[in-house]
């Protein structure tokens, strides 16, 4: 990623070098000499461009545009076709826009040297003696419409959903929630390649797992509410404190369904260290902070 | 470098102010009206019966369409400013207008630019289409020296002639009737007139023939006309000479094609107009109808005959009045439309808060009395509470009525006996001046003019300054606002009374002002009757007072000593401050000259009177107190060089005591010109300039500090300040030209402060002051974020969602006026040049009011699912008790 950047960076610096010195080589009397003076009767030049507003007719945005140079020193009208010219300009340096109401365009800094030569360059206000090359005759392109509305801050469902915070806590959950019932874990074959594949994932056993954790704590809860129904026994909830603090939560329950869950915890446990926070130090201390918080 | 900082500068201010408007907030509080003001021609779209265009160019160089139903504009071009963009004539057939220099050719139904050719320098004479059988083809431009036909589809040149002997002949009138000639006539003063028909194919001189006077005759009231049948050309020139008005000849002709009608109108005296006729002979004139001077004629009229379906001939017309008013009468003298168009050029407004009600000003009345007793009180309360309740109920009365109502027919008409303050002062009276001399009432909040009053023999150049005397404040006495108008030329100046809600001239009798007037000033002092005191000085410095009742005489005697005011000679390059007498003569206490061979003074501006500071300082990031160096005589003068070569080009900030003279700090850009743009208020002064050297806009801000001491924390004297103030200084630059800036203003000051600035694009920057603090860091350090500092960025970002008038542009602004309203957190902004356009601003947000997307309906369902949510817990807890009770 970086590196693409990178190189993309470069490539555009050697273009922009390029084009330096091609305009160098070209380059005679520079119209940054003339220093913007205007000799009163010197020739008049005419700039000349079209302005095209990509997918709008050209009707339905002259009438309200026009051409100004250098602020309204000079202005220019737009024909029906979007094409312009300003004329009786005096040469110098000049900033050329289009203005609409409607549409943005860029603006072009235009240099006429006193024998009436053109060129096109971007308009740098810090760096004024750049020089990187545009067309002439002008082509402006709107880049769309103005953006002059802020968004409304409203509040939706869907917002609160769309939140990081909010899916990171809820797609675990329903994954956990749902995986088991789509894949059959009572085949003996299917368990074993799990195991396999659960010790591949874990790779410090001597870690207190927060899978392990999370059956209990979900079995736990199952098991709570079947106390209430059934009347089976659970015993109680030892919390110590601490950086590495768990939950530790015994209860006899359904193994079977325990192990099912288990399972599944563990995957996207792991899952989670290593897509959610593979910048973390510890992942596993993390995943199991924010669902302990949870 | 860059960008990582400006990256930050965007993700800041993102967090910092996201002050936009809303989109569904479009025209809630804002408004628009647009002009093109006074019309120099006009046409009517006479093509088709059912077109309902019409033609406009005016003396603010722009050429605009109408909807001639409505009034409404179509389209309008705004062309340069000034004489370069002066609209010489305009031509209609299909399309066409041909400006100065520029000959124009123009798509009506579009408002696109068809084609557009440059002629050749010369003093424009007049032009005309030329026609052949029965189509238009080409267009001929009269010039001083030469004549040069285009073609109406593309511009380009036919041909071009020069004329002969043009240094003695005149060359007035180009016609062409259809024939494959164009005649051209040139006057030799008092001797003969020549005609020249060129060929139409490739421009060669067909004949040329010289008229001597012979043909001439002499009509009534001293006027000799001469005829010629080949041309059906009407020369016209005064035997009388001390004769100050040259008669004008108006003919009509409709269709290029065809010769013109053969009755014509002469006009022999600004209000004498003759309708003449031309017999079939060709030679004898026979006079139709003698208008008098008694048939008033108004400044113009644009008449447009068509038949109707029915044969009978119907008209519209187009009357321009003195006033800049543009009426619109149909038929049978139906007045379609009116446009006022004096209001295309304001040259100064104010803002007056609306009167209070009746029942709101006893209320008022009740806490501005001194106490009679208790029981009296206790009386006035109930009997204060009881208008009120009954107000109420009228209120309640009028909702239910109108409620029943279908609802296309219930209208809020904004009239004057309506017009009554809001709760938050939000709605005020816009008192507008116009350079046609007509004042305008308008209302704030719809935009409709309440009242209108046209001052009659005001100079075209006379300047004009509005002063508020007297507020609504002070009921039962009206308001009063007072009108200065002086001659530009003369510097004589009358002042003019009114009261700013209805529009009526005052029965106070202004007092006589027989002497040129240098200055005015509005003293904080009042008289018995509330009014402020008006001063205004005369040439020899002799100081006149309005009102000047004893009253007033007497309190200004009594403060004369601590009353200064400084007179600005720009000519001169003198400033200097004057202090008044007892006896209400002045002395000189201070001058400050400016040489002007090399600058020349263009600005000064103190602060605004109205202007309330809210912090005494700043809390930096050490706790400590930087003190704003806020001293309320102080003055911004601006210079620029008179060599306007751009190397040694500069633009001076003066910053001058008015009381004392003393030139507290002094900035001089180099490489710099102007137009300089400045606002100065609170402790800092924001001016803008052209930079030469890198051909750009540049914006430097100035602030001035104590120190972390204040030297008398209680009051400000100019004369008892031994330091100097600190000054702070950062420039930035500005990507675009700006035409004005103004700072918002609020009740308390409390709320920042955001720099309003009018682009040339007619947006409205809403630009926040933070951005132009001195003392953004340019490296981030622990206090500058803890003090809400940004990094310094060479380059000021400007962002679409800070135009506070979005796609609304106000053409050519000139002016912006920002008033208070009653809540802190609102501005009230109008901003006029050719348009007009008023909204609010909230630099700070509305802090202290619900915004009006408040979302009532979530609050309160959230309310009451919390309610209902603890009844159901409390009665499922009650269960479990009772449950756990009988185990």
């Amino acid at each position: 990623m970086w590196l693409h950047v990178r190189l993309s960076e470069v490539c555009l610096f050697l273009q922009a070098m390029f084009i330096l010195a091609c305009c160098f080589s070209d380059m005679e009397s520079g119209p940054i000499a003339t220093s913007g003076s205007v000799q009163p009767n010197g020739d008049r030049f005419k700039i000349e461009g079209r302005a095209i507003v990509p997918g709008v007719k050209t009707q339905d945005w002259i009438s309200s545009a026009r051409v100004t140079v250098e602020g309204e020193e000079y202005i220019g009208f737009l024909r029906t076709d979007g094409s312009f010219v300003v004329n009786d300009v005096p040469s110098g340096s000049y900033v050329v826009e289009v203005i609409s109401p409607g549409y943005k365009f860029e603006a072009v800094r235009v240099d006429i040297t006193s024998k009436g030569k053109m060129r096109a360059r971007l308009v740098n206000f810090i760096k004024t003696s750049e020089v990187i090359r545009q067309p002439y005759p002008l082509q402006l392109r709107s880049s769309g419409p103005h953006t002059y509305f802020m968004k409304r801050e409203t509040w939706g469902w869907t917002d609160f959903l769309m939140n990081p915070m909010v899916m990171m806590m809820v797609l675990p959950l329903l994954i956990i929630v749902l995986l088991p019932k789509v894949v059959n874990t009572n085949d003996p074959e299917m368990r074993k390649e799990m195991e396999q594949s659960m010790n591949m994932l874990n790779p410090n056993p001597e870690l207190p797992d927060v899978s392990e954790f999370m059956t209990k704590l979900f079995s736990g809860s199952k098991s709570s509410s079947s106390k209430a129904i059934g009347g089976s026994k659970c015993q109680n909830i030892t919390c110590t404190s601490g950086l590495r603090n768990y939950c530790n939560w015994s209860c006899h329950g359904n193994y079977n369904a325990i192990f099912k869950k288990s399972f599944f915890i563990r995957l996207y446990n792991c899952f989670l260290s290593r897509v959610f926070f593979p910048l973390s130090n510890n992942p596993r201390v993390c995943t199991t902070l924010v669902l302990c918080q949870f | 470098m860059s960008k990582p900082t400006s990256l930050f500068v965007i993700f800041f201010s993102l967090f910092v102010m996201s002050e936009a408007v809303f989109e569904d907030q479009v025209g809630k509080f804002d408004w628009r009206q647009q002009y093109v003001g006074k019309t120099l021609f006009a046409h009517f779209d006479s093509h088709s019966q059912s077109s309902k265009k019409l033609f406009l160019a005016t003396d603010k160089n722009i050429f605009a369409s109408f909807n001639s139903r409505t009034g409404e504009l179509f389209w309008r071009h705004v062309d340069k400013a000034g004489p370069e963009g002066t609209i010489d004539i305009l031509l209609l057939h299909g399309q066409g207008d041909n400006s100065g220099r520029l000959l124009r050719s123009w798509d009506t139904n579009m408002g696109g630019l068809n084609w557009e050719a440059v002629l050749d320098t010369g003093s424009f004479q007049a032009a005309c289409f030329v026609a052949m059988q029965d189509t238009v083809k080409h267009v001929a431009v009269l010039k001083k020296a030469a004549i040069s036909l285009h073609y109406l589809t593309n511009g380009h040149q036919k041909w071009v002639e020069n004329l002969p002997d043009s240094d003695t002949v005149q060359y007035q009138a180009v016609y062409s009737g259809g024939e494959e000639e164009v005649y051209v006539l040139g006057v030799v003063p008092n001797s003969h007139l020549t005609i020249i028909a060129y060929s139409l194919e490739d421009g060669e001189i067909i004949k040329q023939v010289t008229w001597s006077r012979t043909l001439c005759v002499v009509v009534g009231h001293g006027v000799l006309m001469c005829v010629d049948t080949a041309t059906l050309a009407l020369y016209v020139d005064t035997l009388v000479c001390n004769r100050l008005y040259i008669p004008v000849l108006v003919s009509s002709q409709p269709h290029p094609a065809r010769s013109p009608i053969s009755e014509f109108f002469l006009q022999l005296g600004p209000d004498h107009h003759v309708l003449l006729q031309l017999n079939a002979d060709g030679y004898t004139i026979a006079p139709l109808r003698d208008f008098q001077p008694s048939d008033v004629f108004p400044p113009q009229l644009y008449v447009h005959a068509f038949l109707k379906k029915d044969d009978s001939v119907g008209y519209r017309v187009l009357v321009q009045t003195q006033d800049h008013a543009l009426t619109f009468i149909q038929q049978p003298g139906r007045v379609v439309w009116t446009r006022e168009e004096a209001l295309a050029d304001v040259v100064t407004m104010e803002m007056v808060d609306l009167p209070l009600t009746g029942t709101q000003a006893e209320l008022e009345g009740e806490f501005g009395k001194k106490a009679d007793g208790l029981f009296p009180m206790v009386l006035k309360r109930l009997s204060s509470q009881v208008i009120l309740l009954q107000a109420w109920l009228a209120h309640l009365w009028k909702l239910f009525y109108e409620a029943r109502k279908p609802h296309g027919q219930v209208k809020n008409e904004v009239t004057i006996e309506t017009l009554s303050r809001d709760e938050f002062n939000l709605q005020k009276m816009m008192v507008m001046v116009t350079a046609s001399g007509k004042l305008f009432g308008i209302d704030s909040k719809s935009g409709s003019i309440l009242w209108k009053h046209y001052l009659e023999n005001v100079q075209p150049n006379a300047v004009f300054k509005l002063i508020v005397q007297r507020t609504t404040a002070h009921f039962p006495h009206p308001p009063q606002c007072t009108l200065l108008i002086k001659d530009k030329d003369t510097g004589l100046a009358s002042l003019h009374v009114f009261n700013p809600i209805f529009g009526r001239k005052s029965h106070i009798a202004p007092p006589a002002l027989p002497r040129p007037i240098l200055q005015s000033l509005l003293l904080p002092v009042i008289d018995q009757d509330y009014a402020k005191v008006l001063l205004l000085v005369d040439d020899q410095y002799k100081v006149t007072a309005f009102p000047s009742t004893k009253n007033v005489l007497q309190q200004l005697q009594e403060m004369a000593s601590s009353i200064f005011f400084y007179l600005i000679r720009s000519d001169q390059g003198n400033l200097s401050g004057f202090r008044l007498r007892k006896d209400l003569s002045t002395e000189r206490i201070w001058e400050v000259v400016l040489p002007t061979e090399v600058q020349k003074i263009v600005a000064v501006n103190g602060k605004r009177p109205n202007e309330h500071v809210h912090s005494q300082g700043r809390v930096m990031g050490d706790r400590s107190v930087l003190y704003k160096y806020l001293n309320p005589n102080l003055l911004a003068v601006v210079t620029e060089s008179t060599d306007a070569h751009p190397e040694r080009a500069f633009v001076g900030v003066f910053l001058v005591d008015g009381v004392t003279g003393r030139i507290i700090h002094e900035a001089v850009q180099r490489k710099a010109r102007g137009p300089v743009h400045f606002v100065h208020s609170e402790n800092w002064v924001v001016y803008e300039y052209w930079n030469t050297k890198s051909r750009r806009n540049e914006f430097s801000v100035l602030e001035l500090f104590e120190g972390t001491e204040l030297y008398n924390s209680t009051v400000f004297s100019s004369l008892d300040r031994p330091h100097l103030p600190q000054v702070l200084q950062q420039t930035y630059i500005f990507p675009s030209p700006i035409t004005t800036m103004e700072a918002t203003l609020t009740e308390k000051g409390i709320t920042s402060r955001h720099l309003l600035v009018g682009l040339p694009s007619g947006a409205i920057l809403s630009l926040p002051k933070m951005f132009l603090d001195p003392r953004r860091p340019e490296v981030v350090t622990e206090h500058s974020r803890e003090e809400n500092l940004i990094p310094y960025a060479p380059e000021m970002p400007i962002r679409t969602e800070w135009f506070i008038n979005y796609n609304q542009t106000v053409a050519r602004v000139k002016g912006i006026y920002t008033a208070p309203s009653g809540l802190e957190s609102t501005c009230l902004v109008v901003a006029y040049g050719l348009d007009i356009y008023q909204t609010r601003v909230y630099p700070s947000k509305q802090f202290d009011v619900l915004k009006d997307d408040y979302d009532y309906v979530l609050i309160s369902s959230v309310l009451f699912a919390l309610f209902f949510a603890t009844m159901i817990s409390k009665r499922l807890a009650q269960v479990k008790l009772l449950n756990r009770a009988w185990r």
